[in-house]
C-alpha cells in the first residue's frame, strides 16, 4: 500500500486522522506521516506491541521524536531472531513513492520481551497513547491471553475489531464496562481503510486531548459507531 | 491423589511463596496451558497447574479456580509483585528449571501409582 494510495483512500472514505501501526516496527511512519500532511490528513506515528503473553496492544503518537524513540527501545526488546522471507514475507521499509528501501532483517512477527504491564506502562511514560488491540478477537487480545483486563494498571480504553458491533462487544463482555471502546479498521489492504472508526471529539488531533476525551473532560468525548 | 510436598521434590521445585503453608497439600490431577482464558474455562479445583505464563492474572485465575499449585517450568519467575499477591491469597508458587513436557509427565506417573 503506497502512502499515497492509503492518503487517498483515506481522504475518500471521509477520515480526519489516521495511524499507521506496523507491528512491532514504526520504521514506515515517516514516509505516511509526510504523505499524510501532502493530503491534509492527521496522523499520528503507531505501532502494534506484541508483547511477551502474545497479547497486541496499540501505541499511539502526535510527537515522532518520542515515537522514534520508543520504536528504537522497542526494537532492542525484540527476540533476536531472522526473518525468514520465504515464510513470512518480506519486511520491507520503503519510501514516498513506496520504492524499498531496505529490508528489515529483524523478525517483526514475533513477541517484545516486555510483558504487556510493562509494554502499557513504558508506552505511557514516553508520552504514547497505549490500549490493548481488538480485546474481543479469540486471538493475540488480552481477554484471550490473560483471562480478564488487569485492574493494576491505569487504561483508559480499549481497541475492538473492525468488523464488532460496539453495543455487542458491551453485552458480550460485560467487564468492558468502564472501559472506552476504540474502533478501528487494522487495514491490512486499502479496501479495509475505513472499516472500522471512531468518532473523537478534540479540540486538537493530540494525544493529551485523547486523553481528555477519554475522561469526557470539557467537551472532549468519544462516540462509537452504532 | 499424591501430596504436593512429594511432588516438589521429583521435579526439583522451589517453593516462591514462603508465606503458604503446603505441608498438607494433595493434588488430585494436572493441567497444561499458557493461556489464562483457557484455565479459566477448563482447570478443576486440586489440579497443579503447569505453565510459563507469569502475569499476575495467574494468581487470579489459580484462586479463582481452586488449583493447589501453579508450577512456573524452564526456571521461569514470576516478578515480586505476582509473589506477593500469591502469598495473601494463599496460592502456592512453584518455580521447576525442568520443562513442562517433563513436569506434566513426572506428576502423570506419580497420579497413575
Amino acid at each position: 500500500m503506497s502512502p499515497s494510495s492509503v492518503m487517498q483512500t483515506a481522504k475518500n472514505k471521509g477520515l480526519d486522522l489516521i495511524a499507521i501501526t506496523d507491528h512491532n516496527s514504526m520504521a514506515n511512519c515517516g514516509v505516511y506521516a509526510k504523505a499524510a500532511r501532502d493530503y491534509k490528513l492527521d496522523f499520528w506515528y503507531g505501532v502494534e506491541v506484541q508483547t511477551a503473553e502474545e497479547i497486541h496492544v496499540l501505541a499511539l503518537f502526535d510527537d515522532p521524536e518520542p515515537a522514534l524513540e520508543f520504536d528504537k527501545e522497542l526494537y532492542n526488546s525484540l527476540l533476536p531472531i531472522e526473518n525468514d522471507p520465504e515464510f513470512f514475507g518480506d519486511q520491507v521499509v520503503i519510501d514516498s513513492k513506496a520504492n524499498i528501501v531496505r529490508f528489515e532483517k529483524r523478525a517483526l512477527i514475533n513477541s517484545s520481551i516486555w510483558t504487556f504491564d510493562e509494554a502499557i506502562k513504558k508506552i505511557q511514560s514516553v508520552g504514547g497513547f497505549a490500549f490493548p488491540a481488538h480485546v474481543d478477537a479469540q486471538t493475540y487480545s488480552v481477554i484471550a491471553q490473560l483471562g480478564f483486563i488487569p485492574t493494576n494498571i491505569s487504561l483508559p480504553a480499549v481497541g475492538i475489531s473492525a468488523k464488532a458491533k460496539p453495543q455487542m462487544v458491551r453485552q458480550n463482555f460485560p467487564q468492558l464496562k468502564n472501559y472506552n471502546l476504540i474502533q478501528n479498521s487494522d487495514a491490512h489492504y486499502l479496501k479495509d481503510i475505513g472499516s472500522g472508526y471512531t468518532d473523537f471529539y478534540l479540540e486538537k488531533p493530540t494525544v493529551a486531548e485523547l486523553k481528555m476525551a477519554c475522561k469526557n473532560e470539557k467537551g472532549r468525548k468519544i462516540k462509537n459507531k452504532n | 491423589m499424591i501430596l504436593l510436598k512429594d511432588f516438589l521434590e521429583k521435579i526439583d521445585g522451589k517453593v516462591l511463596t514462603t508465606e503458604v503453608d503446603i505441608s498438607q497439600t494433595e493434588i488430585k490431577d494436572g493441567y497444561v496451558s499458557d493461556l489464562l482464558s483457557d484455565v479459566m474455562g477448563n482447570a478443576e479445583e486440586g489440579q497443579v497447574w503447569i505453565t510459563i505464563m507469569r502475569h499476575l492474572n495467574v494468581v487470579a485465575v489459580a484462586s479463582l479456580a481452586n488449583l493447589s499449585a501453579v508450577v512456573f517450568a524452564k526456571s521461569y519467575q514470576p516478578e515480586d509483585a505476582v509473589i506477593k499477591k500469591a502469598n495473601q491469597e494463599g496460592i502456592c508458587l512453584i518455580s521447576t528449571p525442568l520443562p513442562t513436557f517433563q513436569v506434566a509427565g513426572i506428576l502423570y506417573e506419580m497420579l497413575k501409582k
